[in-house]
């Protein structure tokens, strides 16, 4: 074929062509001239069709055409009487015809042959191309790790590739000619008579479904499915790409769950919050009015019998007033760190140092007739809801004012360092009465007092509430100290908008 | 200071009623005060029926509202009367035990005119009742058709 390929498919150049015309017919003429030397008679004849059916084969019709003119001249002028002449010699002439008519056949023959054998030749090379082509468009199906197989309108498999072969487990032998869906046990999201319309009328379809691998385990692939027709438009095939995915599946499975799971709590949680809101709010409104009666009455008790109440019955009065007291401001700081669990944050930017100066003027009466030394160093801004962080400032400041109260120079700062630049550290320190580092922990919890409430009041409210503030702000609060030499409270706290 | 404007007020506590008016009592503000028990009564003083059929149809001066009511509670009352032409020119002074911030954000929603807390004190609670009486009954001008008398 290689050989052939050039003197028919690809025709040589034209002297070339013409060449071998004239170079044929000067050959056989030679031969027959030889021949003719040696007494061989009548050799002429098919040797000049020789060289006709040569060169017309090799070099087309053209040069062929060439060969038998020449062929006719060269028989006429040497082997026609009178030789040697271009004349014919009457008796002649049937001879010279039929020689021109013979030569002139052999060359429609061969050029037509040439002309089939050429034809066939090349729709040969094309076919040959064509399924090169396809062996390598599938050997590259074969490469992806796609699942991809083909199946005609009866849903027989005709290709499978190598994806397929390790998602389903089958072999391409084992696959092809099967029925794909009854092989497969295909599930579909919805009648098979429905996707199959859908496929019909776009050319192609798209969904989940369900299949079996040859181990019977079910996988959840995305299938999508394109339509193949023929010339005539007619479906032929549907080719099937599926991608596997029961992982997928099984992880969206797990997230749906996972949310669920996380919806219940949130619900549980909402329904203590608004349980917790309800016993807020009752305390509230209930508790505080029998606090409110007692201390009311006794007032109005102790005026309608000052006259015959002895000191002692006054004392005793005096303090059911007092604890009356008390129990509501304990109420009222209860409620406040409720609510601080129970009120949405607002945050904002917050510039600590005017936030302290507002603070310190809110405490004016209690700082008022002291003397004390305050040092004030240079507070950044944070991000935070400024009624809450307000709050904290109050129940640290205050605290150190109230801890100082014995001191007669007392002496309190605040300042800051920045840990980095996402947080800050704030700090109160006092020369105040201090405390016991063994107790540190307990600073912070509610009604958890350190010192007797006749020497410094409180409720043992502040601190918790302190500590539910920074907690809420992502921050943490702790504090060093011993007892007698004062005390340093410290809070973390986002610089910025986390 | 001779026109004392008449006081409604709402209040199902027996004991907070006459603390209140013992209270208002020490600056001889009882006379024109009227107490309803619930929030059910109080729309019917207002409305002139029931037990209020009889009297004339002019508002009070101020009005006294506790939250916390039976049948008809304190915010349902006052969103009515804010809601009624003819009553929503009545003063409404919420007096509760309350510190609550929704009940306050509610009550000056509905168109409260102030919004007192009971304080435990008792010298601070009277202080209190007898600023809102001097204020609201003596003080004040009511808006026309209020219940007024000549002191």
């Amino acid at each position: 074929m290689e050989e052939q390929k050039p003197s028919l498919l690809n025709d040589p150049p034209l002297a070339q062509r013409y060449g071998l015309a004239v170079v044929s017919v000067a050959l056989a003429l030679g031969l027959a001239i030889l021949c003719e030397r040696f007494n061989f008679r009548e050799v002429e004849f098919p040797l000049f069709l020789f060289a006709i059916a040569l060169t017309v084969w090799y070099a087309g019709p053209g040069p062929g055409i060439l060969t038998v003119i020449l062929s006719s001249l060269s028989f006429n002028f040497f082997f026609t009487q009178p030789i040697y002449t271009f004349y014919v010699q009457r008796s002649e002439i049937p001879q010279y015809i039929i020689f021109v008519t013979f030569a002139g056949l052999l060359a429609w023959f061969s050029a037509v042959r040439r002309r089939a054998e050429k034809q066939l030749l090349q729709s040969r090379n094309e076919l040959q191309k064509q399924v090169a082509e396809r062996t390598q468009q599938a050997s590259l199906l074969n490469l992806t790790h796609d699942t991809i197989f083909v199946r005609d309108m009866k849903d027989v498999i005709t290709y499978w590739n190598r994806g397929a072969q390790e998602l389903f487990g089958w072999t391409a032998e084992e696959a092809t000619g099967k029925h794909a869906h009854r092989l497969l046990q295909t599930g579909f999201p919805a009648p098979i008579e429905e996707v199959q319309a859908e496929l019909l009328r776009t050319d192609r379809w798209e969904g989940e479904l369900q299949k079996t691998k040859v181990d019977g385990s079910r996988v959840v692939v995305a299938s999508r499915w394109s339509l193949r027709r023929d010339d005539q438009g007619r479906a032929a095939a549907i080719l099937e790409t599926n991608n596997d995915i029961s992982d997928r599946k099984r992880r969206e499975d797990e997230i749906r769950q996972l949310n669920d799971e996380l919806a219940e709590r949130t619900a549980a949680v909402e329904a203590s919050n608004k349980e917790l809101e309800a016993f807020a709010y009752s305390i509230s409104h209930d508790l505080r009015a029998p606090v409110r009666h007692m201390a009311g009455y006794t007032e109005l008790l102790q005026k309608h019998a000052s006259t015959i109440l002895d000191e002692k019955s006054i004392r005793y009065i005096l303090t059911i007033l007092e604890s009356a007291k008390r129990m509501g401001t304990l109420i009222d700081d209860l409620l406040a760190f409720s609510r601080i669990g129970r009120a949405e944050a607002r945050a904002t930017t917050v510039n600590l140092e005017q936030l302290v100066k507002d603070v310190l003027s809110e405490l004016q009466p209690e700082t008022d007739g002291r003397n004390i030394a305050w040092r004030i160093g240079a507070l950044p801004d944070l991000y935070g809801d400024r009624s809450m962080l307000r709050l904290a400032l109050v129940n640290f400041i205050s605290n150190a004012v109230k801890f100082t109260r014995t001191r007669p120079h007392a002496e309190i700062e605040i300042g800051c360092f920045e840990k980095n630049s996402e947080r800050v550290i704030v700090f109160i320190k006092d020369n105040g009465v201090g405390f016991d580092m063994k107790y540190a922990n307990k600073l912070f919890g509610v009604f958890q007092r350190l010192h007797p409430s006749e020497a410094f009041e409180g409720t043992g409210i502040g601190l918790a509430t302190v500590q539910r503030i920074i907690h809420r702000h992502g921050g943490r609060v702790w504090a060093e100290g011993s007892e007698d030499t004062g005390a340093t409270f410290f809070f973390s706290i986002p610089a910025h908008r986390r | 200071m001779d026109i004392l404007g008449r006081i409604l007020m709402v209040e199902d506590d027996p004991r907070d009623v006459e603390l209140t008016l013992t209270a208002l009592g020490e600056y001889n503000l009882t006379n024109e005060v009227v107490v309803t028990r619930d929030g059910k009564e109080a729309l019917d003083y207002l409305y002139c029926r029931g037990n209020f059929a009889d009297r004339t149809s002019d508002n009070p001066a101020v009005m006294l509202l506790d939250l916390k009511l039976p049948k008809v509670d304190g915010l349902e009352v006052l969103q009515q009367i804010k809601a009624d032409e003819k009553l929503k020119m009545i003063p409404v002074v919420v007096l509760t035990s309350s510190r609550e911030e929704r009940d306050m954000v509610a009550s000056y929603k509905h168109g409260v005119n102030a919004y007192v807390v009971k304080p435990v004190d008792f010298h601070e609670f009277v202080n209190a009742i007898k600023e809102l009486g001097v204020f609201w009954a003596i003080i004040n001008e009511p808006p026309p058709g209020s219940i007024t008398k000549g002191k």
